[in-house]
């Protein structure tokens, strides 16, 4: 397992640093189609998919952008791949017989772009969160940007790459589930559906409503947002904050 | 290609012990944080410019000129445009608003400053020890330093296979840069494999060394908390004593 985590956070870093340039928000974040990694790594590697995805971004940070924003970087980059490995089995959108994240279907391929949607809004949600508390950028502004930056390549590239690589980690029984002991992979049962439930609810909230809260106390959405006002709405701290609590808490049940 | 920030070099910076220099580095982001006055993050890029010419490691701004200009620019463009000040300079363009974003562009790039001496001046094995000495457990620490070193051989892979594509044919040079993008993103996938393959044998060799066998592990290199470690924290807490008095007592 502790290889994969390496493995994982080696690739998303390797990806990453070659985009540091293209600045996005000074500082913050740049284009990243590294985005694309998180949620198939996730869906592959399970746990160790997530840490990795975590470190890897820790590791791109070293290469120009290491801050304070690093330690929400950190959790939320490690959302973006759980989110989509815990949803996946949980959240009810596949048969019970067929679980394999193999997109050899319609209904799967739906399924993933739900969970990488979820996964990216919940990585929005905690930068976006965290870097408005700490009055460093808007909340409107910063999780819009992370939202759509982390959506399109996630989706866009992640469905092909998935496709690729999945029979051959299969075949190499690297599959996050050939890997971990039978009593550690949780069974889709009522109590997990509900905890999916309870944390696709909570992102959900915690962004869409953030965003209303931000855009009702003066903020603007994208670039526009830098001029909506100054960071840190306790209206955007209270909601977005407490979905994020919620998000977290109920992905670990 | 050398990658990584290190520099090898005979300071007093790259002697103090790895959670010391973690410890000022957090330091130094929680003062940039506290301030938005640009004089006040001017003082505090001095103080941090000092301590890394301290460890003789400067020279390694030149390599993350780029993004620290960048930063800067963007920072002064963007607030320039978008900061509701009221001394209007040219259409939205205010006074106000340049000297916010050159004082949001400092706090960045002083961040990233510190971050970068802390890198240059400490080993990856010595921040892995630290993180293990700091309460983190070893197997993630462990990942951590694995994945920092498994970097440059992915990227060494990825030139491989770019190169020998290029061999048979591929035009990786002509196009704009989203075309050129695109033609890249075909590489990625025997990349990934090449890589995914490697994790396999990379398993097998830390099975054989026992890996995870004790909990309780000995290390061939070792840190401890020297006089001037004490010094170094004791200055940098006085500092950020400081700041916070000045933080409240003033409403700076």
């Amino acid at each position: 397992m502790v290889v994969l985590v390496a493995l994982s956070a080696g690739i998303y870093a390797a990806v990453l640093i070659p985009f540091k340039g293209l600045v996005l928000i000074p500082g913050i974040t740049e284009i990243r189609p590294a985005n694309t990694l998180p949620p198939v790594l996730g869906l592959l590697f399970g746990p160790a998919g997530a840490w990795g995805s975590a470190i890897g971004n820790l590791i791109g940070d070293f290469f120009g952008t290491l801050g304070i924003g690093s330690i929400f970087g950190f959790i939320g980059n490690f959302m973006q791949a759980y989110i989509p490995y815990r949803l996946w089995r949980n959240l009810g959108l596949l048969k019970a017989d067929d679980l394999e994240p193999n997109l050899n279907s319609g209904r799967k391929i739906f399924a993933y772009t739900v969970v990488a949607l979820l996964g990216s809004f919940a990585c929005a949600l905690t930068i976006g969160w965290g870097l408005d508390l700490l009055k460093m950028v808007p909340f409107a502004a910063l999780a819009s940007i992370i939202a759509v930056n982390n959506s399109i390549p996630s989706i866009v590239l992640g469905i092909p790459l998935l496709m690729i690589l999945y029979p051959r980690v299969k075949k190499w029984n690297l599959l996050w589930t050939d890997i971990m002991e039978e009593d550690e992979i949780s069974k889709p049962d009522a109590k997990a559906r509900i905890a999916a439930l309870i944390t696709s609810l909570a992102i959900l909230v915690g962004l869409f409503g953030g965003l209303m809260a931000a855009v009702a106390g003066g903020q603007s959405l994208f670039a526009a947002g830098f001029a909506g006002g100054k960071a840190g709405l306790a209206s955007v701290g209270f909601i977005a904050g407490f979905s994020t609590i919620i998000f977290i808490l109920a992905s670990l049940l | 290609m050398e990658m990584f920030l290190y520099m090898d070099k005979d300071s007093i910076l790259h002697k103090l012990d790895p959670r010391t220099k973690i410890f000022i580095m957090l330091i130094s982001f929680a003062i940039a944080l506290m301030f938005s006055s640009l004089s006040l993050l001017l003082i505090l890029s001095f103080l941090v410019i000092l301590y890394g010419a301290l460890g003789k490691v400067l020279s390694n701004l030149k390599r993350i000129r780029v993004i620290l200009i960048m930063i800067a620019i963007m920072s002064v463009i963007l607030w320039a445009l978008t900061y509701p000040g009221t001394t209007r300079l040219w259409g939205p363009v205010t006074k106000e608003g340049i000297i916010y974003g050159i004082a949001i562009g400092i706090k960045f790039d002083v961040m990233i400053i510190a971050g970068m001496i802390f890198l240059s001046s400490t080993k990856i094995e010595e921040i892995s020890l630290g993180l293990v000495k700091l309460g983190i457990p070893y197997r993630p620490a462990f990942a951590f330093s694995t994945a920092v070193r498994l970097v440059p051989m992915i990227v060494s892979t990825s030139y491989i296979i770019t190169q020998a594509q290029k061999s048979r044919g591929l035009d990786l040079d002509t196009g704009n840069i989203l075309q050129r993008i695109k033609k890249y993103i075909p590489l990625l996938i025997p990349v990934l494999i090449s890589v995914i393959r490697q994790a396999n044998i990379l398993a097998m060799a830390l099975e054989s060394k026992g890996f995870g066998y004790s909990d309780k592990r000995t290390s061939y290199l070792e840190i401890k908390f020297e006089v001037r470690d004490y010094a170094f924290l004791a200055v940098a807490l006085l500092i950020l004593i400081v700041a916070v008095y000045f933080k409240f007592k003033y409403r700076l």
